[in-house]
């Protein structure tokens, strides 16, 4: 289940990363509005899907929208003032999450109802299960879109060389745009498919970009390997909570992070690879 | 002057505002916020004036706080375990420091962000030892009253800002701006720029971690969530708010924060909106905080005539100063560098193959072909930017294969294809970059040095200008006199001609000449091929990584070899 939702958000990460080069920290947001958007519409009496539909089309907007009039005027401001302002934004989201719905959890009900599956002694909720194959099945679609269509593999381009990508004929706003949406459905499916199971409250956000994020950074930012990453990821989480319980599980996950963050850049100097 | 005075009355006035009954600010805010300040005076060496973009800072003020807790369970006095404690801290930040600086970009901000995680859960899963969630209680080794706490974190702010402010002037200021500004840059100058950078890690994070302890002690109690993300980055933006990189930064952003945060009581679940909205707003439209603001403000209402852009001043102006007040180098003649059979290859690509090369003090040998020839591996190969696959580097009869780019600084100075000076410091605060690493003298000495350097080669109009404001081909001049400050063995210039009107290329002729009659070994990759033919005593040519032709200027451009390869692909 958490291997799902790494491999969902993970992936998320990869597209804005590799179609941006800029660290997106309001990503977990998009979890966070789809999932607590949706929980509000319901409760105020809308209909179950279209609650889901609302909630995703605003988390959309939003990241598609910070994308498009903040960061796109921007683009030649230095990254680590980019990554900052995507900061800012998921401070903002927060704060309103926090004044619609306040500090307390929230949570909605199920949507695939019916009795627990038992199995080798553990209980799976139907609704866990429909988060795992909802989950990898979209995180996989994704990641074929990316690396086997045409339009894919033009939003990788686009970060490898902006210029060039540009000079052969690829929109690169227009990609970058695409790459925001894209990441925030996932983030929204995530969030929607999540929350009926663990109720979140209004700064669920930057928790959930860290692990899609670590997720990610395993997998060295390739979309195919952050499928992989998140799952083995989702295991070894729970493998670390059923051993040494479940308050080990974020130092154990972080020193791995750190570790990893070394590993990776082993080879980049001088800020990413620079020539003279 | 006036603006001191100012600064230094706002500043007292302040001081006393917990006293007078303003809303929302009471005695014990304003000491939360002061020892708060103090932290993020260590934040913003980091972040403001280095650029690091630290995500996990909060790690290092919680972790003094509980080294010192456990520390006194072992039986130790608190007078004595608060200084033990913070020693502990900045111990781990110095080893942390150690892989840290070594991540780039992104990974750096999730590295210590991750740390940050690591210190808050680790608290949070040992509650027999750290309190777990609810904190470790802490007893303050003497009883101060209200006013005594807050006169001791308004001295220990003083004294951080006191600090904060002699760092930021001199070369260590100079430094932290060239890595910031560049890092490869600032390696090719003779900075080692993991070592400082872990060092400013490290001086920031004792900051952090004095501040941090004596907020515990304050309080009396720290938990696990003072060590966390959250705290982490609202320092940050705290830092950002304030004006990162500014002296008082820190101060007014702490400040704003936390009486905007108390007055916003009231508005209950606004809060945290404001908040965001605040930090968004001021990141968007005023890189420069509170701070930058203020001086503007300043500079708006006292000095509105005054002219931002400097008039452009042309090379060709000035009186013909030479480089001749320096003595000769003594070894004219000997071999200075020695390129043997040396070969780069990335991947399928070879760039360079077995190329040999020397050239010998008072000698400018120059590098042409097409491009792709593998000329800029082969500047890079000799600058210790690439390890060479085979083949040995020598200058002056010693290898320097084994030796990192910042140590062949001393003996090789470089200019760059485009120029990389800092564009907010001044055109003779670049050069001294340099110098700061090589020349012996002191401060004064090295400057006088540097400014005789700008004069020599006709510069000294420009020197107080910030380097951003100076033309673009009076940087490659810049680059070429920063390049030979501190008299390097070897000169190697990048298309120094590039860019440059006809006159100016006549002039640069005339100082590399005047270099080369004091004994510089000077290695120019150029296109220019009358300029080359005015200059070199000997041309290399390469093609495809290799070297096919060598010898006299005139003799190399009747080669038919050349013919085919170079200028054939023009005709």
């Amino acid at each position: 289940m958490s291997g799902a939702l790494f491999a969902l958000l993970g992936m998320g990460m990869v597209l804005t990363y590799r179609t941006a080069r800029v660290l997106n920290l309001a990503h977990g947001e998009s979890f966070a509005v789809a999932g607590i958007g949706t929980a509000v519409l319901i409760t105020a009496g809308v209909p179950y899907f279209l609650a889901m539909a609302v909630a995703t089309v605003v988390t959309v907007a939003l990241a598609t929208s910070l994308q498009w009039f903040v960061l796109r005027p921007r683009s030649d401001w230095p990254p680590g003032t980019l990554i900052l302002i995507t900061l800012g934004f998921a401070f903002v989201v927060r704060g309103v999450l926090f004044v619609v719905v306040g500090a307390d959890p929230v949570s909605f009900p199920t949507l695939f109802d019916g009795r627990p599956i038992r199995a080798a002694g553990a209980v799976f909720p139907i609704q866990g299960i429909a988060l795992v194959a909802f989950g990898l099945l979209a995180a996989a679609a994704t990641a074929l879109f990316l690396t086997q269509t045409r339009f894919g593999k033009q939003l990788l381009a686009t970060a490898e060389n902006p210029f060039a990508a540009q000079l052969v004929g690829v929109d690169v706003e227009r990609a970058r745009l695409v790459a925001y949406g894209l990441a925030s459905v996932l983030g929204a499916i995530a969030g929607v498919l999540l929350i009926p199971l663990i109720a979140v409250d209004f700064q669920a956000g930057l928790g959930m970009t860290l692990r899609g994020f670590i997720a990610a950074a395993i997998s060295g930012m390739s979309p195919g390997g952050v499928l992989l990453a998140g799952i083995l990821l989702g295991l070894f989480e729970s493998l670390v909570g059923a051993w040494l319980g479940a308050l080990a599980q974020d130092p154990v996950i972080f020193v791995l992070l750190i570790a990893i963050a070394v590993w990776q850049s082993r080879k980049i100097r001088f800020g990413g690879g620079k020539r003279a | 002057m006036t603006k001191q005075l100012l600064i230094a009355a706002a500043l007292a006035i302040g001081a006393l505002l917990p006293y007078a009954g303003v809303p929302g600010w009471s005695l014990s805010l304003a000491t939360v916020t002061a020892f708060t300040a103090v932290s993020l005076v260590g934040l913003n060496l980091i972040y403001g004036m280095t650029g690091m973009l630290a995500l996990g800072q909060a790690a290092f003020v919680a972790l003094p706080a509980y080294a010192s807790g456990l520390v006194v369970k072992q039986g130790i006095p608190p007078a004595l375990a608060i200084p033990i404690g913070v020693l502990i801290a900045v111990v781990i930040a110095r080893l942390v420091a150690e892989v840290f600086v070594r991540l780039p970009g992104i990974y750096f901000a999730i590295g210590t962000l991750g740390f940050a995680f690591v210190v808050e859960g680790l608290a949070r899963a040992f509650p027999a030892i750290t309190g777990g969630a609810s904190g470790l209680v802490l007893e303050p080794p003497i009883f101060l009253s209200g006013t005594g706490w807050y006169i001791t974190a308004l001295a220990s702010l003083a004294f951080a800002i006191c600090i904060f402010s002699l760092l930021r002037q001199g070369r260590f200021a100079r430094r932290l701006k060239l890595v910031r500004h560049d890092e490869l840059a600032a390696e090719v100058m003779g900075i080692n720029v993991p070592r400082l950078k872990a060092t400013v890690f490290t001086i920031g994070s004792a900051f952090s971690a004095a501040g941090g302890a004596l907020l515990a002690y304050y309080t009396q109690v720290i938990s696990p969530e003072s060590g966390g993300v959250t705290n982490s980055v609202e320092a940050l933006a705290m830092v950002v708010i304030g004006g990162s990189g500014s002296l008082f930064g820190p101060l007014l952003g702490a400040v704003t924060v936390n009486w905007l945060f108390s007055i916003a009581g009231g508005a209950g679940r606004f809060e945290l909106l404001l908040y965001g909205l605040g930090f968004f707003l001021v990141i968007l439209y005023a890189p420069k905080g509170l701070a930058g603001l203020l001086n503007y403000a300043w500079a708006s209402v006292f000095s509105p005539a005054q002219s931002r852009h400097a008039q452009p001043v042309s090379l060709l102006d000035d009186s013909k100063a030479s480089v001749s007040s320096r003595k000769a180098n003594q070894k004219i003649g000997d071999v200075c560098l020695e390129v043997a059979s040396v070969s780069k290859r990335f991947g399928g690509l070879q760039a360079v193959h077995q190329v040999d090369l020397h050239v010998r003090f008072g000698q400018i040998v120059a590098v042409i072909g097409p491009n792709g020839a593998g000329k800029s591996t082969l500047f890079n190969t000799i600058s210790g930017l690439e390890a060479p696959d085979e083949g040995v580097v020598r200058i002056d009869g010693h290898s320097v294969v084994s030796q990192a780019v910042c140590e062949r600084a001393r003996l090789i100075g470089r200019s760059f294809q485009v120029p990389r000076l800092v564009p907010d410091l001044t055109v003779l605060e670049n050069v001294r970059a340099r110098l700061d690493q090589f020349a012996l003298g002191d401060e004064a000495q090295n400057e006088l040095e540097a400014r005789t350097h700008l004069e020599a080669f006709g510069l000294a109009d420009l020197a107080h200008l910030p380097a951003g404001q100076v033309g673009l081909g009076q940087h490659k001049i810049i680059e070429l006199v920063r390049a030979s400050a501190g008299t390097p063995l070897l000169l190697l210039l990048d298309e120094p001609a590039v860019g440059l009107a006809t006159g100016e290329v006549a002039r640069l002729a005339e100082l590399l000449r005047d270099l080369k009659a004091l004994g510089a070994a000077i290695l120019v990759v150029e296109h220019n091929m009358s300029f080359v033919a005015a200059i070199a005593d000997e041309v290399v040519v390469m093609d495809s990584g290799c070297v096919i032709a060598r010898g006299a200027p005139a003799a190399v451009m009747q080669d038919e070899k050349v013919k085919a390869a170079y200028l054939g692909a023009i005709a």
